[in-house]
């Protein structure tokens, strides 16, 4: 039960009593066990619907730190405001940078809080903490969003990879690498990083009969080993071997060739237009997590070059990508974020640069759980500090797990050692859920 | 916060320290560590009435020492040899051939190294740092575990004998927190960092002066232009999260404090000459000269002083149990407080004190520990209720580390007929491929407790083909030896020998040739998926 997440909206009512009904027939016993999913799948109706409500994340991370004040933040006129403009969203009285007209008109999925104070202004700290909405410890390698997802919103035996993550530039790349932390390596991220296709993905020099021969009569020599000895690792193993053929099959997701051409030049030729709209492939397939890294916001000089360059490119890609998923009525049960380590300075350098700034920036939330149109907390007059509505990290996560119909104050335990999701305490910002 | 530190300190000494009152007498300290092992293991065992695992077979058991004692599988003759024997000290002759040869130093390090790197990012390329270096020198002298601690916590950076001693600190100097922590379970086995932001809420033991007073040992720790240093003053200040402001007493794990100098506003003169000491190195580019009083040195002293040391001593011994038997002692491995009770808190204690008596010697617990009947037992269990693991009545199955993975898949895969001749050059050769296993052995990450294996390692497996060319092509290799085998069982046999480290069973004879059969118009193809297939099995993945 612990794993199935419905929406929780009207139109899904009806879905899920469905879904009860059918599991009724189809002997409800097996319905306590985590693994009701798995079994639940088989039967094709069943199936769909849980397609359709499973909840799935995608996570444009704006790496190296894009400005609040070139996105969604703009202090038009300020000594800090830079040389762009603001415009009306859709929602009366909220504005947002002009270099972003096509999310402003179609604002009315999004949330944006503007009232981040993360106190880490270093890229690799700030990531760490942005991946995993807290500060490190050592000797407890916390799992990063992706892994926490993967392991709530996925299946155990998924034939789907479930966290996905594109970085394509080398900048920023090491900062925050996917991180299954103590959760273990099965809920580790596939990175492509070269390459639209995951690594070690395809066939080398072998048949696809032998490909399965062969990995049968692994399969019978470790089996014999396996009798008589009752371990975790090695299910993990075993498992590992069951889903890699399954994930194999699964190649062509990350494929956007097979999209109709009109919908590959809605989203643009661009590597990130290209990786969005591969994202979508993906959660629309089940896949509950998608990373899709963006760099390289660190404009430290000609910080309005670098933005007016990158911002036009994030609108369009990011207002395809909620009308595509919108559509295709996903984006009720998808939650798109833009997050970076930090955002930047108000204050512009001598290089027209800003620089790192964790004091008071912006990050936006879209689709499922989210009140869209809407904006939470407020920067003072130039952007310094935060004047209203305050959100560590620990806050924005709660957030993101609540909206994800995820309790964020679930334990994982390592050892005896209770681990909550989100730091003690911690409470989402009710104001931005639906 | 002060009105609680008796009452932590008689916790402590009621507990930590039982061994020092000998209220329940222990076995003598003059009986063999493996004597000891198996008794009080074996008492816990007839005491709740369960039943040990059969002791594991010969194949079985020089697969797991060589593994554990120099970190890789055996080699075919070695098995061959080993099963041949018929002495009956051929165990112990094993242990001592292995233990002496310099493959267990290279294995020791690496061990060592990776608890002391306690990130994984670090972890990753950790085979070629200074700091492994430093403890392959330090090792190969069997300098005791005492002795190390001292030369990372102290390191002289004017002793070319030392270099990469100091990366310890060096590496955590920018973050005294983390240094504190890390000191904390790496050498005391006890994780004090809750107590950092407030008293623990299940341990009473910790409370926030515990985190502070064992930062203040290494808040004057500073890094000088590249070179450590240590400030004559300074005191640690903190928050408490009930009342004020507050300083932290110098105060070590067990609640005896330090009356340190320095812990007063210095004087304008001091802290003149305290800059000048300073800045003196740093435009030298020299490691400055020790403070007047050194906060760290204070540390390692008290850690080691007698009823100060158990919590150093118990810490390593707790350790190695767990490398060895996939399980400590007291678990976690960071959580050795006073309400988390070994499953066999006299053995711990005899072990702890056994380790003192004898300078911290890590060989000989090591040595005892692998010529215990506890180590020995077999890994399967055939009855219908598996018993908890803390009754160590069977092997853990362990995950192998990156190195011996990586090591043990050069070697199960190569023809190891280039292994072959004087035993000189064979050890030269064995070092060679450890050294050639370092790429691969940063595809796998470290095993932790929970380990999983994930879906990335079978599709690297499967489909990396630079890896399957480096594994399974070429001349060298183990499917090009198996084709010069003409009998398809023999062959089957040969590949379970060199790549499981023995015989094949009858059924597995008959499935790996009917295989091989099957596929006689590729039979180079086909001895390469078996010797995959043997390769990618559970088998070989864990050391059981």
């Amino acid at each position: 039960m612990a794993r199935i997440n419905f929406c929780g909206s009207a139109a899904h009512a009806v879905n899920r009593r469905g879904f009860l009904s059918t599991l009724a027939t189809a002997g409800a016993a097996a319905f306590a066990a985590d693994m009701t999913r798995v079994q639940a799948l088989a039967l094709p109706e069943v199936a769909q619907d849980l397609r359709r409500n499973q909840k799935r994340c995608i996570l444009l991370w704006l790496a190296g730190g894009a400005s609040q004040m070139e996105t969604f933040d703009p202090k038009p006129g300020a000594v800090t405001g830079g040389p762009f403009q603001s415009i009306q969203t859709s929602t009366p009285g909220v504005r947002i940078c002009e270099l972003m007209p096509k999310m402003a008109r179609r604002f009315k999925d999004t949330c944006i809080i503007r009232s981040l104070n993360t106190r880490n202004g270093d890229h690799g700290g700030g990531s760490r903490m942005m991946m995993r909405g807290r500060a490190g410890e050592s000797n407890l390698d916390y799992p990063d969003l992706g892994a926490v997802l993967a392991r709530e919103l996925g299946q155990e035996n998924s034939s789907v990879p479930d966290y996905v993550s594109f970085y394509f530039a080398t900048e920023g790349r090491m900062f925050a690498p996917g991180t299954p932390g103590f959760l273990g390596a099965r809920y580790g991220s596939m990175d492509l990083y070269t390459s639209q296709i995951p690594e070690n993905m395809r066939r080398a020099g072998i048949s696809d009969q032998d490909h399965q021969a062969r990995n049968e009569l692994r399969g019978l020599i470790s089996g014999q080993f396996e009798r008589g000895r009752l371990s975790d690792s090695i299910d993990s193993h075993r498992q590992a071997y069951q889903r890699m053929r399954g994930i194999m099959a699964h190649e062509r997701l990350f494929d956007i060739n097979r999209e109709p051409q009109a919908i590959r030049d809605r989203y643009g030729p661009t590597l990130f237009g290209q990786q969005c709209l591969a994202a979508r492939r993906l959660v629309e397939a089940g896949v509950p997590f998608v990373r899709v890294g963006r760099a390289w916001w660190d404009s430290h000089g000609q910080n309005f070059e670098t933005h007016q360059e990158m911002v036009p490119e994030l609108d369009h890609v990011m207002a395809t990508l909620l009308d595509d998923l919108e559509q295709r009525g996903l984006l009720e049960s998808t939650l798109v974020i833009t997050l970076a380590e930090f955002g930047r300075t108000p204050n512009i350098n001598s290089q027209l640069g800003r620089d790192h700034f964790a004091s008071a920036w912006s990050s936006t939330l879209s689709g499922c759980g989210i009140r869209g149109g809407s904006v939470y907390g407020r920067t003072d007059e130039t952007g310094n500090r935060v004047a209203d509505g305050e959100v560590n990290a620990a806050r924005l996560f709660a957030t993101i797990y609540r909206a994800l119909g995820i309790n964020h104050q679930k334990n994982y335990y390592v050892g005896v050692r209770p681990v909550p999701l989100t730091d003690p305490g911690t409470e989402p910002i009710r104001e931005v859920l639906a | 916060m002060h009105r609680s530190i008796p009452v932590f300190s008689a916790l402590v000494l009621g507990s930590v320290l039982a061994w020092a009152d000998e209220a329940a007498p222990l076995p003598p300290p003059n009986r063999p560590i493996e004597q000891a092992i198996d008794h009080h293991v074996d008492a816990l065992l007839k005491a709740d009435k369960v039943t040990p695992a059969p002791p594991a077979d010969d194949a079985t058991i020089i697969r797991r020492l060589t593994l554990d004692l120099v970190g890789r599988i055996p080699t075919t003759a070695e098995t061959t040899a080993y099963l041949a024997s018929t002495d009956p000290q051929k165990k112990a002759k094993l242990v001592e051939r292995l233990m002496a040869a310099p493959g267990f130093v290279r294995h020791q390090a690496t061990e060592l190294n990776t608890v002391l790197q306690s990130d994984e990012p670090r972890r990753r390329g950790a085979q070629r740092t200074a700091l492994r270096e430093y403890l392959v020198r330090s090792l190969s002298d069997n300098r005791s575990w005492d002795k190390i601690f001292r030369d990372l916590l102290l390191p002289d950076e004017t002793d070319d004998k030392m270099k990469g001693a100091n990366e310890f600190l060096k590496t955590r100097v920018k973050d005294v927190n983390r240094l504190t922590i890390d000191v904390s379970t790496i050498f005391f086995g006890v994780n004090v960092s809750c107590a950092q932001c407030h008293d623990h809420p299940h341990v009473h033991d910790w409370k926030q002066d515990h985190f502070y007073g064992l930062k203040s040992f290494f808040a004057r720790t500073i890094d000088n232009g590249g070179f450590l240093a240590e400030r004559d003053f300074g005191v640690v200040k903190y928050i408490p999260n009930k009342g004020k402001e507050k300083e932290a007493p110098v105060m070590f794990l067990t609640g005896k404090t330090i009356a340190a100098p320095g812990l007063k506003e210095p004087t304008k003169d001091e802290k003149k000459a305290e800059q000048e000491r300073l800045s003196t190195a740093k435009k030298a580019k020299k490691a400055p000269a020790p403070p007047r009083y050194s906060l760290r040195a204070k540390l390692v002293e008290t850690a080691l002083e007698p009823g100060q040391r158990e919590f150093f001593a118990r810490a390593i011994v707790n350790r190695l149990w767990h490398r060895h038997f996939g399980r400590g002692l007291v678990m976690p491995l960071d959580q050795m407080h006073s309400e988390n009770a070994p499953s066999h808190p006299e053995l711990l204690q005899w072990l702890a004190r056994d380790l003192v008596e004898h300078g911290y010697d890590l060989r000989r617990v090591i040595r005892g520990i692998v010529l215990s009947n506890a180590y020995a037992r077999g890994s399967r269990w055939e009855g219908d209720r598996q018993p908890a693991d803390k009754y160590f009545a069977m092997a853990q199955v362990r995950p192998l580390t990156p190195m011996q993975m990586a090591v043990s898949m050069k070697l199960a895969s190569m023809d190891q007929k280039a292994l072959s001749g004087a035993a000189a050059e064979v050890e030269k050769r064995l070092e060679a491929l450890e050294k050639s296993a370092e790429g691969l052995a940063r595809h796998f990450p470290q095993p932790g407790d929970n380990f999983q294996v994930s879906v990335s390692e079978a599709m690297l497996f499967a489909n990396n083909e630079a890896l399957q060319k480096e594994l399974l092509e070429g001349n060298e290799r183990l499917p090009k030896r198996l084709l010069q085998e003409p009998d398809l069982m023999k062959r089957a046999d040969l590949a379970n020998r060199g790549v499981l480290c023995r015989p094949a069973r009858a059924e597995e004879k008959q499935a790996i040739a009917a295989y091989l059969q099957e596929r006689q118009d590729r039979p180079e193809a086909a001895c390469q998926h078996v010797v995959w297939a043997l390769l990618t099995s559970a088998e070989f993945r864990f050391n059981h």
